[in-house]
């Protein structure tokens, strides 16, 4: 019985390594800044460095983001990011999986869809619905979209002094422009 | 039968694991170019009284308030809090990434001082870059007033006194970080012939992170040919460092009053205790401003 359990594991390992990757686009400059507004000050931060592939075929998108990559308008504050609340020597990277769901990618035109899958900060991974806007330009594919983000959620720990400062709900954007993934 | 519907539902759960898990596996295989050095050795550009590796960034100026408040010894005083003061109000301000440039005023003692500061190498996260950071940094002071006598003050040039220091840090964990602070001191003149124009000393400067904003820090500079016509001591000081957002505060006791290198590190005349006169106490306060 474990044996031919062992020989499908192994049979669908060989099938899934070797499917062929023309439905898998890649973006490796992805665009995701994050905001947070308060009446004391807003933060703003954006990652030009966001990578991502996106799979036609299954629908699923997998995102993965190096926290240290995020660029302040203020050096102290992505000092105090990576240090004091993200961490980013423990956790150095958050990331995303998951599908869209009704994923049409006979239509060319614009499509609103919903992307539902995992997001992971700090270790946590919590369920996350995005709404977003998929494009085909030529052979490309665009997606871009939002999502807000609970500082409690993912353990990231405010000192009562400053928790004025930083907005409890955080703003997350992203734009991504996938281009097909060669080998 | 049971477990082969068992196996069945284990099966399809794994490949549905696996092809989910695929996607981001093919991402972590993907380099993202970034920087691999090793961020906030110490947390500002002192420890707590004496340099730290840091710099500045470019485009940024910090303002810093700097105080120290002791007791006079034997005096029936009604002071409010504390006998006697010392303060010092500096600029420092980052010209680019590695390079920061610093100037600063004392009161009551009318210290002038002015520093070059430049980040040499950067310790690095990965094991093939360097495992330490070096920091060079030069400060020259020029005296207005006699405080302990030990330089001449006929003319301008013998009011002066400038520090030379290699600052070389490590940052052990998350939390430990040691820096050792080689230092050159060169007085201009001397006011007694037995006394050296220049001195050496090395500084040993421990930090331990608290929590995510507030760190232990402690200092001790040991000078290899002190003074002669003055008995002195190693510099030390023990202290507290807070960050608050755009504002640096840092507490300190310490057995010195006056904040340039030159004058703590080599003409320090008490050692640290608890009793008036050799005990001080030190606020600091810096606010980091982007420009």
């Amino acid at each position: 019985m474990n044996k031919t359990l062992l020989l499908i594991l192994l049979i669908f390992i060989n099938h899934s390594s070797t499917t062929p990757s023309k439905e898998e686009y890649i973006e490796r400059q992805g665009e995701v800044s994050f905001f947070s507004y308060t009446s004391v000050e807003n933060i703003q931060a954006t990652n030009n460095q966001a990578l991502s592939i996106f799979d036609i075929k299954t629908n699923e998108v997998a995102v993965r983001i190096l926290m240290r990559a995020f660029v302040f308008k203020k050096s102290l504050m992505h000092e105090h990011f990576n240090e004091s609340y993200i961490e980013s020597d423990l956790y150095p990277e958050a990331t995303f999986s998951g599908t869209i769901v009704d994923f049409d990618s006979s239509i060319t035109t614009e499509q609103t869809r919903i992307i539902k899958g995992d997001f992971t900060l700090k270790n946590i991974t919590k369920p996350v619905e995005i709404k977003a806007k998929i494009s085909k330009i030529d052979e490309d594919y665009s997606i871009d979209g939002n999502l807000e983000i609970l500082i409690e959620d993912y353990n990231i720990n405010i000192p009562a002094l400053l928790s004025p400062n930083i907005s409890k709900k955080i703003e997350v954007t992203f734009n991504f422009k996938y281009k097909p993934h060669e080998k | 039968m049971k477990s082969k519907v068992i196996y069945c539902i284990l099966f399809l759960s794994i490949s549905a694991h696996l092809s989910s898990q695929n996607l981001l596996d093919k991402l972590a295989n993907e380099d993202i170019e970034t920087s691999s050095y090793v961020m906030s050795t110490f947390k500002g550009t002192r420890i707590s009284i004496g340099h730290s590796v840091e710099t500045r960034k470019k485009n940024t100026l910090e303002i810093s308030f700097m105080s120290r408040y002791w007791n006079v010894p034997q005096e029936s005083s009604n002071s409010f809090i504390a006998d006697r003061m010392c303060t010092r109000v500096g600029l420092d301000y980052g010209i680019s990434d590695r390079l920061t440039v610093g100037f600063g005023s004392g009161n009551p003692n009318g210290i002038f001082d002015s520093y070059l500061k430049y980040r040499l190498v950067q310790q690095s996260t990965t094991k093939k870059g360097s495992p330490i950071g070096i920091t060079l940094l030069q400060a020259g002071t020029y005296r207005t007033r006699s405080i302990k006598g030990i330089e001449r003050r006929t003319n301008f040039g013998e009011k002066l006194a400038f520090t030379t220091q290699v600052l070389i840090a490590r940052k052990f964990s998350r939390n430990f970080s040691f820096q050792i602070s080689p230092t050159f001191i060169h007085r201009t003149s001397s006011n007694f012939s037995i006394d050296d124009h220049n001195h050496f000393a090395v500084g040993f400067s421990p930090r331990y992170k608290l929590n995510n904003h507030v760190a232990l820090v402690s200092e001790y500079y040991y000078v290899i040919n002190p003074l002669k016509s003055l008995d002195t001591y190693g510099a030390f000081a023990l202290g507290v460092n807070w960050e608050v957002s755009d504002l640096l505060l840092q507490f300190k006791m310490t057995n010195n009053q006056i904040f340039t290198e030159d004058a703590f590190i080599t003409q320090t005349a008490q050692n640290f205790n608890f009793r008036d006169g050799n005990f001080y106490f030190g606020f600091h306060a810096t606010y980091h401003i982007q420009l």
